[in-house]
């Protein structure tokens, strides 16, 4: 936000700046001036062909000249200069944006000055505003030099000449590198940085069990080796080169079906590590280079065609509605844009109306730029994305596809005769229904083609509706018929089913013998056709009078050869601003930020680069290596700039705050991908696979889209749809894309945290990662580190059910045995009944049956979880109007027989009012047969209600306490807890961090229990606590953040 | 010397702003919500929106014709833009229904508005709104985000909360109250970011649970065991910046979690409707059912701004004032949904000293032509859109209540004094927030955006209390 406008911007400059804040002595126009115009007046006074008021400021001669008012200024005195007056008072320039205070005290200056020049003024300059020697000397345009490389003894911390040209910057503020990060640190950023993936636990305890010296270089080679690595860096050239699966331009927002080629492709050369010069020029001109592309494609064709996808990434709404010249110039305009911000570092956008306003790009090398791509991109002979699909069938295909197809029509052939004979059936029986002549007329008629008839024939058929039998109507005359025919349908589908399937390429492919002129557009519009312009690079990118242009039409290629010879040029080795620009990428994304702040604008309004020999240097190697972004990898992170700590040491906190000096390695956030992709391969779940169509996205009941729980592939392979982003990507920033992506943010904010607390997917993941930790739980935890944790009760249920009998007289009042057999809803003594052993002894949710005699009584046995005073509701019914009913008693372990009733074709209530219990005390629910054990089945349902000391009651019920066999006993949680961490930090827990994870389940367990939480089912308390404590860890810093 | 000094002197004095002119903006480095100070003192803080999708039809509502009426069933003479041809006449339609004078200013409103009738002191009736475009989409998007029919930016909620952050840091800035029937004409579209970070993107508050999405945990681990869980996640968090101390974005993290679970309790509170008064539920129509629905969202509007909300906007599903048939019955069934709610709205937020803060806006992207749509039978006749001239009304603020502004034509086709613009609109709201509409500006690819776009605009200042100082 531009609060109080210039002045807040010299405040700033006078407060950090050592310059004393003061304007220059020598202003020259070249230097000074021209800029100012540059900015506000060029439009009008200098970039056209029409002067406003006759007034051309493009020389100091011109303005001395003046225009229809007179001399634009009188040199030494700037109050008598028309400019100055104009300027002062806002006439000039025209509309918002004016001259600021600063830049008019320029122009006052320098014409009090004598309105200076740098040098003579050529005798004659073209049209256009040209590019002056002053502009060409902007750092970006410069040529790269390599620069001589520091010496430095300290061979242990100067690694490589990244680190000797850092220290060299450091060192006259006396600051150096931080020490090397550990082991444990190095792994994960080399892991997340190459592959965006965690190490499994097995390539984990490898690496960090190999004390050899070369261990390190040796994971970098391998990391580069891996088919992650191009699926992570493809995702980068993605961002900048706009990848949708989904067309934008319109609201339709059409799917873009086949653009996941690209996207292989771009994984497929990343891990191929395909000299980046030659992935350039394929994207830029694979189709001319793939030859003449009759009969089958080639394998090697099908790879240069569908590089070209990147020509076809932007938005284009041209087959969903747009087609017009609107959309269809929209879509080259954003083509040039990715091609400018992904490989020239500018955005050249402000050239297609006017010349740029601060770098040095007219508006004619905009149109040049357009006139490479007009032969493939041509507005005035336009294709849809549908027309500009590539088939992929081969001659094969086709003669297979027309030998099954000849078979689908011998079964059409008979479906027509069948069809034939239903409805002459059909015609001649509801003719049967009227008498001749009518008859004969009515067929006649019918007979007739409808065109052919008469009006009387026309008049009669509307008059008898009922014999206009057609083949859609014919089930009503004959359903049997209808039906014969679908048979002949389905068996026609099912032979088509067998043709090879239909796919197709995204690409861009230029039609032979089309050499389209390209006009240069008045203020952009192309309603305003203005002159020729030639294909050609930017004027600034050569050096002066060198700039080449390309031919119009290259007569060795079928295509015109535009797109090859630019392709060429940018690749050439000289060009300043490709290399720079790609090199800049790769160190933005292992440090976070690049050299150049802006990695889409190498211009004025980008920031210089904090280390311009740096960037050169690196831009140099790259190509030196033959564009191996392996060896820039390598480089990189084998230098001690990558392998410090990234800790903020209080000296560091002091001397370089801003880690303007690399004294640090900068922690990093994952990105979108990386977050969801390290939840799947922590729990084990990540399904690895690589390439294919996107995986569909859908709205939850809630409206929100998301990637189908059941898929486990890499966020890589998610649909990226324009309109319907996937809410987790876009809430850690991944792209929507309108053009393309230049840079991501890396936002903290409330909406994440809340995806992260309560998302389904967040949720979901911590479920599986304490499933994960119950199946395989560390064993090998010290029996210390285990003896000094919190205890950890597992909460078990408090009811039995068994067998047994009741004697008070007995040594042992209540004998009871568990009842072996669980159906799956009751316990009996086993899978036949009655059983020879226990008989009738059934228990159930409600009740059950006894068995013969006393000692087979059911009994229901509750051990008391707590201390307190007991009460116990409930009602003992016995349904059946025979036999002579059930007896049932409580008896405690403490008290004895507490309550007896008898139940006799009734219900009676079995309340007690107060029973004293201690932990660990039995309470029996016994029922018996009496005398006989005929129709005994009985319903006992209680409640009981346990008062404990402190006041607070809870209870228990025997319906819903009723349960089959408890599980295994799961392995301690101590354990699963070590097993979680290892498996989320990839390292074991600290001690420290193990009696917090205790005291968490602990806590949880005893909240779970005492508010009696109702868990999903299927999911135990303990499951429940190991899943939170699982949650906690996949979402805390040292998962989301790479240090 | 040489090129390594150059970089030095980057290093140290951020030198981007010695070598690029002086008043190339930048974007602030983060981008956050916390509240920041206007550019001018700001009249309006908040904003309540009730976007009316359909195109209102400003004759049988807001602006009497009597030519109209008169001429009823004439042909009229002047040159009509229709969207449905086929069903397209030149016959006027006089409204069936009949105007008086309200209030102390006297402004004329239709019987279907009886409770606008009864704020019409507090409110600016502007009668002279205009798009130049008859689509629906052409028009709300020229309403939102400043260009006709354009898609990809920001809209006016985006730009407020990016220009002025929020008040409350328990709630979010931009929130849009959606109708149980679905999402209104051009969808997600009336409430997104555009080009700016999803942070300025409107929050859906739906009509039905989960009323904010992820808000709250599922209902088993809400409560205790979701607290004892960011007791955890904190220590964690707080013992692992222990090890990396002074960074900035994993303080901002742990922040940000707390926030999350202040967000909880507060938007509960927000929406707990429970806590009013039977009086102030009745005024926003709660005890009828034809206005309970549309009410209760004006009332949680109001909570909302109560607890430092900047904008808050309110849609219907599809487009209920796109009365092509029937307009007879039609019509009249949108205005018992909203006329009482939203009068009410203005009436609590003036007894609550609120009004003067707060912005209120009604009204639709178009109006409707003063011909008739025929559909055969003369009780489905109804009115094609026009986008030429329509009405809308804005309250509090810093807007003049008790009067209206710009006319139409003698038949309330076109705007033809004080035309009001989109852009126009836009840049007065910013005025009024204390933004100067081309001062305030996001740079993306390079480029200087607004969101007037740069097109021609200005500030309506006769419908200001303190209009600015030329």
């Amino acid at each position: 936000m531009r609060v109080t406008p210039s002045f807040a911007a010299l405040f700033v400059i006078c407060l950090t700046s050592t310059t004393p804040c003061v304007l220059a002595d020598d202003l020259t126009y070249e230097q000074h001036i021209r800029p100012i115009f540059r900015q506000h007046c060029f439009d009008c006074h200098g970039a056209e062909e029409e002067k406003e008021g006759q007034l051309d400021l493009r020389l100091v001669r011109f303005m001395t000249q003046g225009g229809e008012s007179g001399a634009a200024f009188v040199a030494g005195q700037p109050d008598e200069s028309l400019l100055i007056q104009r300027v002062r008072v806002g006439e000039m320039p025209p509309g918002e944006a004016k001259v600021t205070a600063e830049e008019l005290a320029t122009l006052e200056k320098w014409i009090a000055d004598g309105a200076k020049t740098a040098r003579p003024e050529p005798e004659s300059i073209g049209p256009g505003l040209g590019v002056t020697p002053e502009e060409r000397a902007f750092w970006s345009f410069l040529p790269i030099k390599r620069p001589d490389i520091p010496a430095f003894d300290d061979e242990a911390r100067v690694r490589t000449p990244i680190d000797a040209l850092l220290l060299q910057e450091m060192q006259p503020h006396n600051l150096a590198f931080s020490a090397d990060a550990t082991q444990q640190t190095l792994m994960l950023r080399a892991y997340f940085d190459l592959t965006g993936l965690p190490p499994t636990p097995a390539e984990a305890e490898r690496f960090l069990s190999d004390s050899s010296p070369e261990a390190y270089e040796q994971l970098i080679d391998e990391l580069l080796l891996s088919p992650h690595y191009g699926e992570r860096w493809g995702r980068h050239w993605l961002d900048i080169a706009g990848y949708a699966d989904s067309e934008g331009g319109t609201d339709a927002d059409a799917e873009r079906p086949w653009a996941w080629r690209y996207r292989d492709y771009v994984v497929h050369s990343f891990n191929a590590d395909k000299p980046f010069d030659q992935f350039i020029i394929e994207q830029l001109a694979g189709d001319e280079l793939a030859g003449p592309q009759n009969g089958d494609l080639t394998d090697e064709q099908i790879e240069l065609l569908t590089a070209t996808g990147f020509l076809r990434t932007a938005a284009d709404g041209t087959g969903s509605g747009a087609n017009n010249p609107e959309g269809q110039n929209q879509v080259i305009a954003d083509t040039i844009k990715i091609i400018s911000t992904s490989l020239l570092g500018l955005s050249v956008g402000c050239a297609q109306c006017h010349d740029h306003r601060y770098d040095p790009i007219p508006q004619t090398d905009y149109f040049a730029i357009r006139a490479t791509l007009e032969p493939a991109l041509d507005w005035q002979s336009w294709k849809t994305p549908p027309q500009r699909q590539v088939s992929l069938y081969t001659a094969a295909d086709h003669a297979l596809a027309a030998e099954i197809e000849a078979e689908a029509q011998k079964v059409v052939a008979e479906r027509t005769e069948k069809q034939t004979q239903f409805m002459a059936e059909a015609l001649a029986k509801e003719l049967g229904k009227y008498e001749e002549p009518l008859r004969t007329e009515l067929r006649t008629a019918y007979e007739t083609p409808a065109a052919e008839r008469t009006d009387e024939q026309k008049a009669l058929l509307k008059e008898y509706p009922s014999v206009n039998i057609s083949p859609g109507v014919l089930y009503q005359y004959n359903q049997a018929a209808a039906d014969e025919l679908k048979k002949f349908d389905a068996q026609i589908a099912e032979i088509q089913a067998k043709k090879p399937p239909h796919e197709y390429l995204r690409a861009l492919v230029e039609p032979a013998n089309h050499a389209p002129v390209t006009k240069l557009f008045h203020r952009g519009d192309y309603r305003s056709p203005k002159f020729d312009v030639e294909p050609a690079s930017l004027t600034v990118t050569a050096p002066e009078n060198e700039r080449p242009i390309f031919s119009a039409d290259d007569t060795e290629l079928p295509s015109t050869g535009r797109r090859l010879a630019f392709a060429k040029w940018l690749t050439n080795g000289r060009h300043p601003l490709v290399a720079r620009t790609i090199v800049n990428r790769v160190w933005l994304h292992h440090f976070g930020r690049g050299l150049v702040g802006t990695p889409s604008d190498f211009g004025k309004l980008g920031t210089p680069p904090s280390h311009p020999e740096l960037l050169d240097w690196l831009a140099d190697e790259f190509m030196a290596s033959g564009w191996r972004l392996s060896h820039l990898h390598k480089l990189i992170m084998t230098s001690t700039v990558y392998r410090q700590s990234s800790v903020k040491t209080p000296p560091l906190a002091e001397l370089d705050p801003e880690n303007r000096y690399y004294t640090r390695k900068p922690l990093i956030r994952l990105e979108a991908e990386a977050l969801r992709d390290r939840m799947l391969a922590t729990t084990g779940r990540l399904d690895r696979t690589l390439f294919g169509k996107p995986l569909p996205i859908k709205e939850d009941d809630a409206g929100q889209v998301i990637v189908d729980e059941n898929q486990l592939r890499r966020s890589l392979y998610i649909q990226q749809s324009r309109s319907r982003p996937v809410a987790l990507m876009q809430a850690f920033d991944a792209p929507v894309m309108q053009i393309n992506c230049e840079q991501r943010q890396s936002s903290t904010v409330a909406t994440q945290s809340l995806m992260l607390m309560n998302g389904s997917f967040v949720l979901a993941q911590a479920g599986h990662l304490a499933e994960l930790a119950e199946s395989d739980p560390d064993t090998t935890l010290d029996e210390q580190v285990l003896a000094s944790l919190p205890d950890i009760p597992l909460p078990t249920s408090p009811w039995q059910f068994g067998y047994g009998s009741y004697d008070p007289d007995a040594s042992e009042a209540v004998t009871f045995q568990l009842i072996p057999h669980w159906t799956g809803s009751s316990w009996q003594g086993g899978a036949e009944m009655p059983h020879p052993e226990i008989g009738w002894v059934i228990a159930n949710a409600g009740g059950g049956h006894p068995g013969g005699g006393a000692e087979r009584a059911v009994i229901r046995r509750w051990i008391s979880p707590y201390s307190g005073q007991l009460k116990i509701a409930g009602s003992l019914h016995h349904p059946s109007e025979n036999g002579d009913g059930v007896r049932g008693r409580v008896v405690s372990s403490r008290a004895g027989l507490a309550g007896e009733w008898i139940a006799q074709h009734s219900t009676v209530e079995t309340p007690i009012n107060a029973l004293d219990v201690e932990v660990g005390d039995t309470v029996d629910f016994i029922t018996d047969c009496r005398e006989h054990e005929t129709s005994d089945s009985f319903g006992w349902s209680v409640t009981l209600t346990l008062s404990q000391d402190d006041g607070s009651d809870r209870e228990w019920s025997s319906e819903s306490g009723f349960h089959g066999p408890s599980p295994p006993e799961p392995p301690p949680l101590a354990q699963q807890a070590s097993r979680a961490w290892k498996l989320a930090y990839c390292r074991p827990p600290r001690q420290e961090e193990m009696v917090l994870a205790g005291e968490f389940l602990r806590d949880q367990l005893n909240t779970i229990d005492a508010q009696q939480t109702s868990l999903p089912e299927g999911v135990t308390p303990a499951r429940q606590a190991m899943a939170n404590l699982c949650q906690a860890l996949l979402t805390s810093n040292e998962f989301l953040y790479i240090d | 010397m040489g090129i390594g000094s150059v970089a030095l002197a980057t290093l140290l004095h951020q030198d981007q702003l010695l070598a690029v002119p002086k008043n190339i903006p930048k974007n602030p480095p983060t981008f956050d919500l916390v509240e920041k100070p206007s550019q001018f003192p700001a009249q309006a803080k908040a904003m309540i929106s009730l976007f009316q999708h359909g195109g209102p039809a400003h004759m049988d509502l807001t602006d009497p014709k009597p030519e109209l009426t008169k001429f009823h069933d004439t042909d009229y003479k002047e040159d009509v833009q229709f969207s449905f041809v086929n069903r397209a006449t030149k016959k006027l339609l006089g409204s069936p229904w009949k105007f008086s004078r309200h209030g102390e200013c006297g402004t004329e409103l239709s019987e279907l508005l009886p409770h606008t009738a009864e704020i019409v002191d507090d409110i600016c009736l502007i009668r002279s709104m205009h798009t130049g475009a008859n689509g629906h989409e052409v028009s709300i998007r020229y309403f939102h985000s400043g260009i006709p029919g354009v898609l990809g930016r920001p809209t006016l909620g985006s730009w407020l909360v990016y220009g002025l952050g929020n008040e409350s840091q328990n709630l979010p800035a931009y929130m849009v109250l959606t109708d149980p029937g679905g999402h209104p004409v051009d969808s997600v579209n009336n409430w997104t970011n555009g080009f700016m970070p999803p942070l300025f993107q409107g929050t859906v508050l739906r009509p039905k649970e989960p009323r904010i999405l992820n808000l709250d945990a599922p209902p088993h681990l809400r409560g205790e065991l979701q607290r004892q869980n960011l007791d955890l996640l904190d220590t964690l968090n707080r013992r692992h910046l222990e090890q990396h101390p002074g960074e900035a974005d994993l303080e901002a993290r742990i922040a940000s979690y707390e926030l999350a679970a202040n967000m909880q309790s507060a938007a509960r509170e927000a929406l707990d409707i429970s806590q009013e008064t039977k009086a102030t539920q009745d005024l926003y129509g709660l005890d009828d059912d034809a206005a309970r629905e549309y009410g209760t969202r004006c009332l949680i509007a109001r909570r909302l701004v109560e607890r430092g909300v900047r904008f808050v906007q309110l849609f219907h599903s599809g487009q209920p004032w796109d009365n092509h048939s029937s307009i007879a019955t039609s019509l009249p069934s949108v205005c018992q949904k909203t006329d009482k709610p939203s009068a009410a709205l203005v009436k609590d937020l003036k007894q609550r000293g609120l009004l003067d803060s707060t912005v209120v806006h009604w009204g639709g992207e178009i109006g409707r032509l003063p011909v008739t749509e025929n559909h055969g039978d003369p009780k489905k006749r109804g009115r094609d859109h026009n986008g030429q001239g329509f009405s809308m009304w804005v309250a509090g603020g810093g807007f003049r209540g008790g009067m209206t502004y710009g006319e139409t034509d003698e038949f309330g086709h076109r705007a033809v004094v004080d035309k009001v613009t989109p852009n126009d609109y836009q840049s007065t709201l910013l005025h009024l927030f204390g933004l100067d509409p081309n001062e305030l500006f996001y740079v993306h690819n390079g480029q200087v955006k607004e969101i007037t776009a740069g097109r021609e605009s200005r500030i309506v200042s006769e419908i200001l209390h303190r209009p600015p100082v030329a």
